[in-house]
């Protein structure tokens, strides 16, 4: 569903927050207290934007959200019936919550390591903009990249990742990259654990000059980057021995008991998404 | 005879109750899920990463949050949503 030109568009209308689910302690009590103390890898639920109030059920998925039964068979004749209704109970939402601030001067998004922007950027086959800076130049940065994260020809299309101290050692895992400050424009590589340089920037570029450089650095991407099948994705990471490390083990707590149910004999259990 | 018939009738309602949960609102497994539809490089959801920098972006445009969770791995296999 959130491929679609209709859900994308009707995200526009909402601040649409993904968390990664394994990534700390923090996202993994936030995905409990909307799943009454479970947790589940996938986790759904629609706030104010005070981030108080639900105005959605909870669950796992938009539709388990918004009360829509069945499972439509991906690319099924009820697949598109079945995000249509989740489409419709998002538009009722967005009509009594219409936004009171332009979204060209959005807040943008950033991650909390590289190591996470680099792994998600591979997952959305999007190519991540991380920005380099000094310290006392950082909040200055995120503000003038709004102009480029927002702009209509760059919204939804790119990653953004500003550095922090726990990213010191990010040039260890991707080639390309000359200058230890800068804007640079990296392809993640297949299992999101290193990356390439393909563009690299003072960090007193324009917001002209950072979006020409996008657009032809994303020309290149989508001329070249061919869809990952998730299955198939999967069984290659295995055979290849991928392994990722995650801050929080992998596995669910269906029981809610506040640790990660065993599965098939494993203790601590391994879950699948 | 009429315990038996009683019997039958409430395993029958267990078992269509489990089988309405079970499909109940599900989204696709992950084997199904194959490739994505959209074209590399098109738009799609902007989506944010932290809870701070959704926060405050709600707060500020006064727009709801649409907020999901997901593993961005299967198994510790990365690159994959």
């Amino acid at each position: 569903m959130f491929a679609t030109e209709e859900f994308i568009e009707a995200s526009r209308k909402f601040v649409c927050v993904r968390l990664e689910s394994c990534e700390s302690k923090e996202h993994q009590d936030r995905i409990r207290e909307f799943l009454n103390g479970r947790f589940e890898n996938t986790a759904f639920c629609v706030l104010s934007p005070d981030g108080e109030k639900r105005l959605s059920g909870t669950g796992r998925s938009p539709q388990m959200g918004f009360g829509i039964r069945g499972r439509p068979v991906v690319g099924g004749p009820d697949e598109k019936e079945n995000n249509q209704k989740a489409i419709g109970e998002m538009e009722k939402i967005a009509a009594r919550y219409p936004a009171k601030a332009g979204v060209a001067a959005a807040v943008v998004q950033d991650f909390h390591t590289f190591k996470q922007a680099l792994n998600v950027a591979s997952g959305d086959q999007r190519l991540l903009v991380f920005t380099v800076a000094a310290k006392k130049d950082r909040d200055g940065l995120k503000k003038s990249m709004r102009q480029v994260a927002n702009h209509p020809g760059a919204l939804g299309r790119f990653h953004y990742d500003f550095a922090d101290t726990v990213d010191a050692q990010w040039s260890k895992v991707v080639r390309g990259d000359h200058n230890k400050t800068g804007i640079f424009i990296i392809r993640s590589g297949e299992f999101g654990q290193d990356g390439q340089v393909m563009a690299e920037l003072p960090l007193t570029s324009s917001a002209g000059v950072i979006l020409s450089e996008l657009a032809e650095a994303n020309k290149d991407f989508a001329a070249t980057e061919k869809r990952k099948v998730y299955s198939e994705h999967v069984e290659k990471g295995r055979r290849e021995g991928v392994k990722y490390q995650d801050n929080m083990p992998w596995g669910e707590d269906r029981d809610a008991d506040g640790k990660i149910d065993a599965r098939r004999g494993r203790p601590g259990g391994r879950g699948r998404r | 005879m009429v315990y038996w018939g009683m019997m039958k009738r409430i395993l029958t309602t267990v078992f269509f109750a489990i089988a309405v949960l079970s499909c109940h609102a599900q989204g696709p497994r992950p084997t199904d899920i194959g490739a994505s539809r959209q074209a590399t490089g098109a738009p799609g959801v902007a989506w944010y990463t932290t809870w701070d920098t959704a926060l405050a972006e709600a707060k500020r445009s006064q727009r709801p949050i649409f907020f999901m969770a997901a593993a961005a791995q299967c198994d510790g296999i990365s690159g994959v949503f």
